[in-house]
């Protein structure tokens, strides 16, 4: 067994595509033993809320039910059940503590599970992480 | 080949094979075979890359028009 990798996500968007990505490859990461830090920022930290539905971004807005059904006909699952399953697998969830003061997003309005925080706790994370991704 | 169990992912697209195949691995024995059914066509380069990361071996796979079945061992 290869030493367990570390991985660090800033995701600064929150349409349907970028509320998606984080979770598809945080669980998959997860799956192969890696640990895996997620942080959600200024639009990104809509993600969080719970019964969040995110819609695609710009003209595509309109084909998010499209994408949603075909998403679920191809097997993967919804937002909602990709949360949970990242949350079963151990991966950690952050706040951006800033955002939540401009967006007026209170922590009662997040999901379960989630720990709020600043950039400099993130960025301690991300300094000794093997793998960094943006998503925004 | 024998396997000990059998998971089939037909119909489920990455992230969700993967998924599934790290969860039912936890619950296997050192040394039993797991035989997976996939017919994500990512799962060809994932499977492997999920052995290589986890440190299970990759037995093979063997495909049937587009059904594909991986044998992985599972090590300490």
């Amino acid at each position: 067994m290869s030493e367990n990798k570390k991985i660090a996500m800033v995701v600064s968007d929150g349409t349907f595509d970028k509320a998606m990505m984080p979770f598809i490859m945080g669980v998959t990461a997860a799956s192969m033993g890696m640990n895996v830090h997620i942080f959600f920022t200024f639009f990104g930290l809509m993600v969080l809320k719970k019964g969040a539905k995110p819609k695609m971004g710009g003209m595509f807005r309109l084909f998010t039910g499209m994408i949603e059904r075909r998403m679920k006909n191809a097997g993967v699952e919804s937002l909602k059940e990709q949360i949970e399953t990242a949350k079963d697998l151990g991966i950690h969830l952050y706040a951006c503590s800033t955002s939540m003061n401009v967006m007026g997003v209170k922590e009662s309005d997040l999901v379960e599970g989630v720990k709020v925080v600043g950039a400099a706790k993130f960025l301690d994370i991300a300094a000794d992480s093997d793998v960094q991704l943006f998503i925004g | 080949m024998e396997p000990n169990e059998t998971l089939d992912a037909l119909g489920l697209s990455c992230p969700m094979p993967i998924v599934k195949l790290a969860k039912r691995m936890k619950g296997l024995e050192v040394g039993d075979v797991l035989l997976l059914l996939v017919d994500d066509v990512g799962a060809k380069e994932d499977v492997p890359a999920w052995c290589n990361r986890t440190g299970n071996e990759y037995m093979g796979m063997e495909e049937e028009d587009k059904k594909m079945k991986f044998y992985i061992k599972k090590k300490d």
